[in-house]
């Protein structure tokens, strides 16, 4: 007993205790989820038997009828276009305003702290906020863009099933733009200032610079954001809840808000788990690739 | 001889700072020159004014002939050797070597010839593949002179660039540096706050304080002849000894503040009476009567290194003297100690200007 005290306070037995708990943790409220998802997606399960731990048996059934589902195809498409679509221009654009808040300006990190506020609010909120800058009447963005002459009547981006997936996809990179910005610019912060100034010397211009310096000692942090953006957008869930609701007739429907639908709409826990075990292992692969980025980064 | 490199009347502010203050300095191509004095000085504001990383506030500053001080850095055409070496972490040494060249245009084939090349100057031939981070401390500061080398530039910069490494490696490299320029033969400005590394390796040695050149000439020079009090206490290793004195009735000898009241002689003319700091050498300070004019103190600590031997004498001002070899002097011993005329400084109290011309 004494021994295992003492090894408790000098030995590696507090580091062991602390990993325990971690892994325990995330054995409980992780790891067990995870697996009775799995589970379930090979039931079937209705509001009645929800309650109880076992279910019948469904075998591969609920898995052939996703992927026969006429929706499927659709989800698969518009979870695609959302996901790319928003992590590209998020990337693009939080990557610009890191650059430029990074020349350092009077004011500048006050601003970047604004920018900061728009990260810390709620989704609904943020949902409903571009709700009355999208509405199709009254809308501030329909206002602008016919003043400026680019459209010559409102559009209803909401209730356009060809601009409905769209509507989404602004605001969520709105949403997300600030969290890569922050991200980018810690990294670029990490960046010696000297690097750059040895370059110059050497003979690079602000272009050669970025390419043969900035983007390479990036690399890390790049991968990092790109693939925790993928993760937090195929989690945005809403948005899509305070904006379309998925439709028009599902043409903003993607994976997400799908899962939640079959689930709490349908009561199929059972395909609606389905979708949920798809997209952990897609998510897997990108956490393979985060964890990969990361250990570059440890590294260099 | 034709000026590489001249400012005139240059002046740096950071807002209210005065950073440096009416600089002029001419530099010889092929000539090796050394900017130093202590930390916070200006010295690396004066080498980053000339390689370009910092706009100077008002004078002139030209390369060649031309004005730059508009002129981007990568447009001067000067090398430069960062004290943290500034190496690319991403690259390996090759494509640090190399990284120049490849901005130029130059082709993959000519650019592993010239790493090939410079890699043998400079020792680091088995190491063209390794990343930065593989390297030692030494072997860092290599690379980042070949870095340099390479690109063969009007002028090198060097900013204390051997202050990262060990006592013993910063020796060796001292005189590997300045064997590098006179094979190169291409002119060099060496920052540094070590006043040994800029006496042993510069041509010529400029030597800052506060932003403002306080004396600039050769090595020697300036220890022989410091222009002032500053100059006089920084060059030279350990520090000069400082006592007030006032000039004798024949202004030929000045009479020390110190019990006893000692007289020493001068070959500095001086008005009689008239009150100066003297300025004696640790090392000009001989034990016994062996200059005529002697004065007898007592020793308060004996430091023997070997090679020489510090002797503290008791009393203010306190004496440091250094002799060569060892000594059985002990604590307490009571001796005399003589000094060369020639070899006494004397200076204003006020001004802190040397009196000597
Ligand atoms: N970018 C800057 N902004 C304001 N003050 C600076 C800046 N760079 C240097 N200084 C100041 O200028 C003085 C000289 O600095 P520096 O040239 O780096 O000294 P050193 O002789 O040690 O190399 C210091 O007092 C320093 O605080
Ligand atoms: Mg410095």
């Amino acid at each position: 007993m004494r021994r295992a005290l003492q090894s408790m306070r000098d030995g590696i037995g507090f580091d062991t205790m602390l990993v325990i708990l971690a892994l325990s943790y995330l054995f409980v409220f992780a790891g067990l989820p995870l697996i009775y998802n799995v589970v379930i997606s090979f039931q079937t399960v209705d509001v009645f038997s929800l309650g109880t731990l076992l279910h019948p048996s469904a075998g591969a059934e609920n898995y052939e009828n996703i992927f026969d589902d006429r929706q499927a195809g659709t989800v698969l498409w518009n979870t695609i276009i959302f996901t790319l679509g928003s992590v590209a221009i998020q990337f693009t654009l939080g990557f610009a305003l890191a650059l430029f808040f990074h020349q350092n300006f009077t004011g500048a990190t006050w601003i970047r702290g604004l920018f900061l506020a728009a990260w810390v609010m709620p989704g609904l909120v943020v949902g409903v906020l571009w709700n009355w800058l999208l509405s199709g009447d009254f809308g501030v963005i329909n206002h602008v863009l016919e003043s400026l002459g680019i459209i010559d009547q409102p559009v209803f981006w909401r209730s356009n099933p060809d601009t409905s997936l769209y509507s989404v996809m602004i605001a969520n990179i709105w949403y997300g733009t600030p969290f890569n910005m922050i991200l980018l610019a810690v990294g670029l912060s990490a960046i010696p200032e000297d690097l750059y100034e040895a370059a110059e010397l050497d003979g690079a211009n602000a272009f050669q610079r970025f390419w043969t310096i900035t983007l390479p000692m990036m690399r890390a942090t790049i991968g990092a954001v790109l693939a925790l953006g993928v993760i937090f957008t195929l989690q945005q869930f809403d948005l899509f809840a305070a904006i379309t609701q998925g439709g028009p007739a599902g043409s903003s429907t993607v994976a997400q808000y799908w899962s939640w639908e079959l689930s709490f709409r349908e009561f199929d826990f059972g395909r609606g788990a389905v979708i949920s075990v798809l997209m952990i292992v897609v998510v897997l692969f990108v956490s393979l690739f985060y964890v990969r980025s990361t250990k570059a980064e440890t590294q260099l | 001889m034709t000026a590489q490199i001249e400012l005139e009347n240059v002046q740096k502010h950071y807002g209210t700072f005065h950073a440096l203050k009416d600089i002029d300095l001419s530099i010889p191509k092929g000539q090796f020159v050394a900017l130093v004095g202590p930390s916070g000085c200006g010295k690396s504001t004066l080498l980053r004014s000339i390689a370009g990383l910092e706009r100077i506030s008002s004078g002139t500053l030209s390369i060649e002939g031309t004005v730059v001080n508009d002129m981007p850095p990568r447009k001067r055409d000067l090398a430069m050797v960062f004290q943290s070496y500034a190496l690319y972490p991403h690259m390996s040494v090759r494509d640090n070597l190399t990284y120049a060249l490849r901005l130029k245009g130059v082709s993959k084939a000519d650019r592993a010839k010239a790493a090939q090349e410079v890699a043998g100057v400079i020792g680091l031939q088995d190491l063209l593949d390794r990343k930065p981070k593989e390297l030692s401390g030494g072997q860092r500061q290599r690379v980042a002179m070949g870095r340099a080398i390479i690109r063969e530039p009007k002028a090198f910069l060097f900013d204390e660039p051997l202050s990262n490494l060990d006592a013993a490696l910063r020796v060796r490299m001292r005189k590997e540096v300045r064997a590098l320029h006179d094979r190169i033969g291409a002119t060099s400005v060496y920052v540094t706050h070590d006043q040994i590394e800029a006496m042993t390796m510069a041509d010529h040695v400029v030597v800052l304080q506060a932003g403002v050149i306080e004396q600039q000439g050769a090595p020697m020079a300036l220890y022989e002849r410091p222009a002032n009090r500053f100059v006089a206490g920084f060059i030279g290793s350990p520090a000069m000894n400082f006592v007030p004195g006032v000039v004798t009735e024949t202004g030929r000898g000045v009479r020390l503040d110190m019990p006893g009241a000692p007289e020493i002689a001068t070959e500095i003319d001086a008005a009689p009476g008239r009150a100066v700091d003297v300025g004696l050498r640790p090392e000009h300070l001989a034990i016994g009567a062996s200059h005529g004019t002697s004065f007898p103190v007592q020793v308060a600590a004996v430091e023997q290194t070997g090679s020489s031997c510090y002797l503290f004498t008791e009393g203010a001002p306190e004496l440091l003297v250094t002799t060569d070899g060892t000594s059985a002097l002990r604590a307490g011993a009571a001796i005399d100690l003589s000094i060369a005329p020639g070899q006494v400084h004397l200076f204003d109290p006020e001004t802190g200007l040397s009196l000597r011309d």
